[in-house]
């Protein structure tokens, strides 16, 4: 039931779009159908006019031929001029066949065939009571009497019989003539005005049909519309009226049924917003008092160590092993300690954003590993560097990260670290490349979390804080970090910060913090 | 709301139907349906001429009126010419029939200048003539319509005429009001000068012969003897003593064939209206036509119904 009711609802507009394009379809079908039928007729009314005309002609010459055998028989007699006869034969000979076609010319109408055979039965009793005779009479019995003949004016008078019925055939086909032309006139007239009056109707249907698409389909979905617009500007409260029951109720309460499930969603986002955040502050905050407060009690351990070796005057060897055990450990947990409480720094706080030479940053960078580097012995090579948006400090940070680890995890050749960057959309892509002892690829995402290390602090000294700050402070100034590499053919340590035009630079992503 | 579409589309389903229909029934056919011929008859119809005078006219009524009462097909063409046209046209086999004065017969057709006395003589005569022919010279009718040259009273007085030779006591020409055929007829110019030895006359071809004769245009007519305005005393006929006109007896000839096809019922049917046409029915029915203007076939149709011939 519930299907049936569904389909039954879904089709309603459906159904009027189908009937109005059929009905407007039909009636363009019928306002053609009219326009054929009614130039069919004009065309029929043509061609019969002409047939008609040709019959008149015909007709015509016919009767001229047959005046002339009338004159030509009585200037025969009368002149008793043998050429007179000669045109009489020839015209005697020629009329049968003329008959003939007049007939075909005339068969299509039912009266003018009775006319026809009534004219040529005239023509034939001419030629036969009157032609025939005279023309013996003149061989048997002379011109004389020939002539006394033609005085009877039996010619005439069975000629103007034949005229007459001339008379007749000629005037019913004029009035046939004039009665399909005015047929065809009143037919096309018509035809005109169902056509026009057809396609009146399909105007009509279509203007119809475009109020009905306005107030009933476009309204409601302009309102449909709009309610998206505020929904996407994020207000979640925006509902539509979902009175209607065809194909756009449908529509209007699946939208509310999506602004409800997105409202709700949304409540629920902000709820783990908030409990995320303040866990987050809560754990910072942790972090920051205990590493605070580790130092303390470390430093009076490392003091009291100190103590120690200084009261015993002559300690032994194994004395001053133990000492310088408890010193050690201290100073590792301290750089523990200093590094965590780097690294919970590193994601807070204020930044300078200014726009820096990338250039003088890595001379700062260089400078504070000085050592180091002079100790691996390893040649440094900086391309041309960019001016970009960011805090130099922090970026100092960054590239001394990098560099100190390209001269720290070295291989057994003389190590080479460059340092470049290239224009990438509105963003500087920087490399610090190096030809060290790389990483398997499905390290490169561990080695940005914190304290994860690869080798033992034995082979490698550090903590394993440096790559996870570097992510934070990069990921603060808008940018985005990653490494590309493979063990033993070095590592790549890509960046990515906002280039300094001012146009299209977004300024860097401060992260929201508590 | 849910039936408004169904109903919308019955609605233009039925205008549109009322549009292609309306465009259809434009032609409105004005040929005439019906014919008012019957279906015809089975063999070719019986055609009958007549001579050009109101006489003939009526004779071709009455034979035709006749003859599609006994159930014969009959087409009848009138008015065609004169003896020598008519006569060629039947022998020539254009017509099945046509009636004829034996007299005329005689001398325009076969030629025959020294006619017998009696008009049975003349008849067997004529009939043997047509017979070698092919034709067949039906019974003769009671009447007799005969030539004959007819004056005015008062000029018959002046002149004291009496018959036709003493029209060559006249001084000058004389003219005669006549048929064109007159001038080179037997039985007119030519009987005339050969038999009377007239040798001074004059024909003058006239349609109304009487009316010329009264308004003094010509000084004799050319009549024929059934005409009805001889009935009274308002013109004089002139006697023939020579007998140059021949008895003018009516017979019918018919073709041998047209017999032979339709056997003695059609003999039968045209002799029993011939032997009905008395010189007096006949000059009453010409007055009918000639004087009252009435159309020849209601005088033929009414005379045959008198004598119940239809």
């Amino acid at each position: 039931v519930h299907l049936v009711l569904h389909r039954s609802i879904r089709t309603q507009i459906t159904t009027k779009v189908v009937a109005l394009s059929a009905a407007s379809a039909i009636l363009l079908g019928a306002a053609l159908v009219t326009l054929i039928v009614a130039v069919t007729g004009q065309r029929d009314a043509a061609r019969v006019a002409f047939r008609s005309q040709q019959a008149l002609s015909l007709a015509n010459q016919l009767e001229k031929s047959l005046l002339s055998i009338e004159s030509g028989l009585n200037r025969y007699v009368t002149t008793r001029e043998s050429r007179y006869l000669g045109t009489v034969t020839r015209e005697l000979a020629d009329y049968p066949a003329a008959t003939r076609r007049l007939v075909r010319l005339v068969s299509d109408d039912a009266g003018q065939q009775r006319r026809m055979e009534a004219l040529s039965d005239a023509i034939r009793d001419y030629d036969d009571f009157w032609v025939k005779s005279l023309i013996e009479i003149v061989s048997e019995d002379g011109f004389e009497v020939a002539r006394s003949q033609v005085e009877t004016n039996g010619g005439r008078a069975r000629l103007d019989r034949v005229r007459a019925q001339f008379e007749s055939l000629f005037n019913r086909e004029r009035a046939v003539i004039r009665a399909r032309e005015r047929a065809a006139e009143r037919g096309s007239a018509r035809a005109i005005g169902l056509g026009i009056g057809g396609l009146a109707l399909v105007i009509a249907i279509a203007l119809g049909f475009t109020l009905y698409l306005r107030r009933s389909v476009l309204r409601p979905v302009r309102t449909v519309a709009e309610a998206t617009g505020r929904l996407a500007a994020g207000d979640l409260s925006t509902r539509v009226p979902t009175e209607r029951e065809d194909e756009l109720g449908e529509l209007a309460r699946g939208f509310n049924s999506m602004a409800d499930s997105l409202e709700r969603g949304r409540e629920q986002l902000e709820v783990s917003n908030a409990e995320l955040t303040r866990s987050n502050a809560e754990l910072e905050q942790f972090a920051s008092v205990t590493s605070h407060d580790l130092q303390a009690p470390l430093t009076t351990i490392s003091m009291y160590a100190e103590l120690l070796e200084r009261r015993r005057g002559d300690p032994g060897p194994d004395d001053i092993d133990l000492v310088d055990g408890i010193r050690g450990a201290t100073q590792q947990a301290r750089a523990l300690i200093r590094d965590l409480l780097e690294y919970s720094r590193a994601g807070r706080g204020h930044l300078d954003v200014e726009e820096v030479p990338a250039g003088h940053v890595v001379d700062q960078a260089l400078e504070a590993l000085a050592g180091a580097i002079e100790e691996s012995g390893a040649q440094v090579t900086v391309g041309d560097l960019p001016v970009v948006r960011a805090d130099s400090a922090n970026l100092c940070r960054v590239f001394q990260n990098l560099i100190g680890n390209a001269v720290k995890f070295t291989g057994e050749d003389t190590p080479h670290v460059s340092i470049d960057a290239e224009r990438d959309d509105g963003h500087w892509r920087f490399s610090v490349r190096d030809n060290g002892i790389g990483m398997k690829p499905d390290h490169a995402r561990r080695i940005f979390e914190p304290f994860q290390r690869l080798h033992g602090e034995e082979d490698y000294p550090g903590t394993g804080i440096g790559l996870a700050i570097c992510e934070r402070i990069i990921d603060q100034l808008g940018g985005r970090i990653w490494v590309s590499s493979c063990p033993g053919e070095g590592s790549v340590f890509s960046f990515t910060l906002p280039a300094a035009s001012p146009a299209g630079a977004e300024s860097p992503r401060v992260r929201a913090s508590a | 709301v849910r039936g408004t579409p169904a109903r919308l589309l019955g609605l233009l389903a039925a205008l549109v139907l009322a549009v292609v229909v309306a465009a259809c029934g434009g032609s409105d056919d004005d040929a005439a349906s019906t014919t008012d011929r019957p279906a015809p008859a089975t063999g070719p119809p019986i055609r009958i001429g007549t001579k050009n005078f109101t006489e003939q006219t009526i004779l071709g009524e009455l034979y035709r009126q006749a003859l599609e009462s006994e159930g014969f097909d009959v087409e009848l063409k009138t008015d065609i010419g004169s003896t020598e046209i008519v006569h060629r046209a039947l022998k020539r086999g254009a017509l099945d029939m046509y009636p004829e004065y034996v007299g005329v017969l005689l001398s325009e057709v076969a030629d025959v200048r020294s006619r017998p006395r009696r008009p049975a003589a003349s008849y067997e005569l004529a009939k043997r003539y047509e017979k070698r022919g092919g034709f067949t010279l039906l019974a003769q009718t009671p009447f007799s319509d005969s030539n004959a040259l007819a004056v005015k009273p008062a000029f018959a007085r002046r002149h004291r005429l009496r018959t036709i030779a003493d029209l060559r006591r006249l001084k000058g020409t004389v003219k005669i009001g006549a048929l064109a055929e007159f001038r080179t007829r037997f039985e007119g110019l030519d009987g005339l000068r050969e038999v009377y030895g007239l040798t001074r006359l004059m024909s003058l071809t006239s349609e109304n012969r009487y009316a010329a004769l009264d308004t003094g245009k010509v000084d004799v007519a050319s009549v024929f003897t059934t005409e009805p305005q001889l009935a009274g005393d308002d013109y004089v006929v002139l006697a023939d003593p020579r007998r140059l006109f021949s008895s003018g007896h009516l017979a019918p000839i018919v073709s041998d064939r047209t017999l032979a096809t339709h056997g003695p019922r059609l003999q039968a049917a045209i002799d029993a209206v011939s032997k009905k046409l008395t010189t007096r029915a006949m000059r009453e029915m010409n007055a009918a036509v000639d004087l009252r203007e009435r159309p020849p076939a209601d005088v033929a149709r009414e005379f045959l119904q008198a004598n119940s011939l239809l």
